[in-house]
């Protein structure tokens, strides 16, 4: 669950700070995975519990409806019935039924929870927003020190978040830092203006059942014009929400070259230029006759394989390449040769089927 | 990474494994007669004592050879040993196993004329028996057997369709199983290098650019600087011989039919001269090319030469000697006509050089190896599960094939064929 350092020291820095965390950290412990699948509803004993068998908006109980499902929403974890998200959300946004809660919630965030401690839930999810966001690797930092101190402050946001500590300011930092992230890594996509995240929860957001024209135009407003509340501005020294000592800068890496099939090798005539067309009268019928020029024959290929078989070997002298093949490597040179001489020293005949 | 045209050449088949030296063709002759010729003896002396056994008078082998008269009389210098009736064999020699060959190769340029093959299959189908003969001898596969299915394996080689029946089709007495039986037997001889690089596609090449010259189209490379023109007016100035001064200034029509007949001259000695003798070991294509063009026009190709390497050139002078050592190799075959030679000389020459043939071919048919007269048989020995008369080798077969059945099936079983017993106590 929690980031683990490379180093020794760091491991047992950070075991230190997760022995001695919160209570929440005791849920980590017991948390266990729950084994309900939709086949399969009854639960263990253990944790039979009669209120997480009914549901808390339309009072039903599994005793009734044993096919009831509990589906949460990692907005405001508020454990309903599948078929009171269906009749209260499937009409768009709405608010949270549950007493006292004022979320807004969409039909479609709504899930089967994965942990039965719903506590546990959503830490997961919080440490996988991080993680998504924090995903630098000991190779990006020069010393292990850094690292170490990155991993730290990941630690921090993390917990910041989990225990809804100073929440507003550390969203907004892991937000530019996510956009400047992106930024260096594609500097070619849209930039696209952060929203806050839903499925987090924030104090300052309220219910908004439908934007009414007045609110979008506020909206725009402090999207386009105003000075953003956070500071935030396009100047070069811009706020990347964090920074880290010693973190490398990103290299992007080299735009990849055209694929060359032949790995750059070429043909390149010695003894002549090549023309793209010859005019010659003994070649007039078969440039104009359909029948060759139908099937896609080129008469390039016809001129090009010509010309490289005029000269062809034009400069080997073959009596001193063979002298000095034989001298170079008497050993590997003309295998095919040597090893029939050998075979006709032997006064035998080449005789190859036995290898096979 | 630029590859020149020299480069692709040295990537061929043809070079590595079929250039050589005069030396060391002379010395792969030498070996292969040598060997040829102990095997025949050895194997002629082995056959004449089981036969001697077989019949248990030896009268009758002795008056097998007394019924060979002419041998003693055809060439004494060829012979190393003189043949007494009964006793050696008198084999070929080096000289005597070349002139067979190049007789051999003049039958096929013959053979593949009569089934009105392309000649670019004759001429791979020559340089295919050429180069088998330089492994083997003459004594012990015969040639005619071999050219057939050289021009065959040719016909495959160049693209062309012909099946075994209806090649043989063409011949009367051969069966398809007499042309494919030393298929495989060539095949391994050519050691696969199934690529000959011929010299007159080249010609066509040479030619190409020699118009374009004509008509003042030069395209000039780099160390160059004549523009189109001045190649132009140079080239319709060439005189005719070499030596001579600059001639007028021909038409380029007039030119034109120079260049034509030039080519016809070429192609002619590229397509009979060249494959007949062993330009194809000595020289690459493109020099063989360049030599028979030399040969029809002097002037012409010293000039084409010229526009190929500049004079200062350090392989300029190796490259035309070269040229002109193949120049000779090729002028030096019976068959260049040149305008020197005389009718009645030319044909007084022919008689001569038949007769020999003939008495060579004589004395061919006392030394040849008896072991490998049957290609036929032979083929069908080195067969899988040849079935030799008689049902016993029938039933060996049928177990055999078994056997290899059985093997197969267990080894594509999943823990492989079965370990055997005493080596599974072992482990």
């Amino acid at each position: 669950m929690s980031k683990s350092a490379r180093a020794p020291g760091a491991s047992s820095k950070r075991l230190a700070e997760d022995g001695g965390a919160s209570p929440l950290s005791h849920s980590l412990h017991s948390l266990s995975l729950q084994h309900s699948s939709p086949s399969k509803p009854a639960r263990s004993p253990a944790v039979a519990d009669p209120s997480s068998d009914i549901c808390p908006v339309c009072k039903s109980s599994r005793y009734l409806n044993p096919n009831m499902r509990f589906l949460v929403n990692p907005e405001c974890y508020h454990k309903m019935c599948e078929s009171c998200v269906d009749r209260i959300f499937s009409h768009g946004p709405a608010p949270c039924p549950i007493a006292g809660c004022k979320r807004t919630l969409r039909k479609a965030k709504f899930r089967r929870q994965t942990f039965e401690d719903l506590k546990v839930e959503r830490e997961v999810d919080i440490r996988r927003r991080v993680a998504r966001a924090m995903n630098k690797q000991e190779s990006d930092f020069e010393t292990l020190k850094d690292y170490n101190d990155y991993l730290e402050t990941v630690e921090e946001i993390t917990w910041n978040l989990i225990l809804k500590i100073d929440v507003e300011n550390t969203e907004r930092r892991l937000r530019l830092w996510e956009e400047t992230q992106k930024a260096e890594r594609d500097p070619n996509a849209p930039r696209r203006l952060a929203e806050p995240d839903p499925s987090l929860p924030s104090d300052t957001s309220h219910v908004v059942l439908k934007k009414g024209a007045t609110q979008r135009k506020a909206l725009a407003a402090s999207s386009g014009n105003t000075p953003d509340p956070f500071g935030t501005s396009d100047d070069a020294d811009k706020d990347a929400g964090f920074v880290f000592h010693g973190l490398k800068k990103y290299v992007p890496p080299e735009p990849e070259k055209p694929f060359n099939p032949f790995g750059g090798w070429g043909i390149e005539p010695k003894y002549y230029v090549f023309q793209k067309d010859y005019d010659v009268d003994w070649l007039t019928r078969q440039k104009n006759d359909p029948g060759h020029l139908v099937g896609g024959y080129d008469m390039q290929d016809f001129y090009s394989r010509c010309l490289r078989e005029a000269f062809g070997g034009l400069g080997i002298f073959i009596e001193d390449e063979i002298i000095a093949r034989e001298n170079q490597a008497s050993g590997d040179a003309g295998v095919g040769t040597r090893s029939a001489a050998t075979a006709a020293a032997g006064g035998k005949d080449v005789d190859m089927s036995d290898v096979f | 990474m630029k590859l020149s045209e020299d480069d692709i050449y040295r990537t061929s088949t043809q070079y590595k494994h079929w250039s050589f030296t005069p030396a060391q063709l002379a010395a792969q002759r030498q070996k292969t007669n040598l060997v040829a010729a102990e095997r025949v003896k050895a194997n002629v002396a082995r056959q004449r004592a089981t036969r001697a056994k077989q019949l248990d008078t030896a009268s009758a082998s002795e008056s097998d050879r007394a019924n060979t008269p002419g041998i003693e009389n055809g060439n004494g210098e060829g012979g190393s040993t003189p043949a007494r009736p009964g006793g050696e064999v008198e084999c070929l020699t080096v000289a005597e196993e070349m002139k067979l060959v190049d007789v051999f190769c003049e039958r096929a340029l013959e053979l593949g004329a009569f089934c009105g093959f392309p000649i670019e299959v004759t001429a791979t189908g020559i340089q295919f028996l050429r180069r088998f003969y330089l492994y083997n001898s003459p004594m012990t596969y015969e040639g005619q057997n071999i050219s057939r299915t050289c021009i065959f394996l040719a016909n495959k080689t160049e693209g062309i369709h012909v099946t075994a029946e209806e090649y043989a089709a063409k011949f009367s007495n051969v069966t398809s199983d007499q042309v494919l039986a030393p298929e495989y037997l060539i095949v391994q001889a050519l050691r696969f290098n199934f690529d000959v690089r011929h010299p007159f596609r080249g010609l066509k090449g040479a030619h190409l650019e020699l118009w374009e010259i004509a008509k003042g189209k030069f395209a000039p490379l780099p160390h160059d600087s004549r523009t189109g023109e001045a190649a132009q007016a140079e080239m319709l100035a060439l005189p005719t011989k070499t030596g001579e001064p600059a001639g007028k200034r021909v038409s380029v029509n007039e030119f034109e039919k120079r260049l034509t007949a030039t080519y016809n001259a070429a192609s002619a000695v590229l397509k009979t001269a060249a494959l007949l003798t062993d330009a194809y070991f000595l020289y690459p294509p493109s020099q063989i090319m360049l030599a028979a063009h030399l040969l029809a026009d002097e002037p012409l190709t010293l000039f084409y030469l010229s526009t190929k390497l500049p004079p200062s050139s350090p392989i300029h002078a190796k490259l035309l000697s070269t040229i002109r050592a193949c120049a000779t190799l090729l002028s030096s075959h019976r068959s260049f006509t040149s305008s020197s030679t005389i009718k009645e000389e030319k044909e007084a020459r022919d008689k001569k050089e038949k007769s020999a043939v003939a008495a060579l071919i004589k004395k061919l048919r006392h030394c040849r190896d008896p072991d490998k007269l049957d290609l036929v048989q032979l083929n069908q020995a080195h067969k899988r599960d040849a079935v030799q008369d008689g049902s016993l080798e029938e039933q060996k077969a049928k177990r055999r094939k078994l056997e290899r059945e059985k093997a197969k099936k267990e080894a594509d079983d999943f823990w492989g064929p079965e370990l055997p017993k005493n080596g599974a106590k072992a482990g």
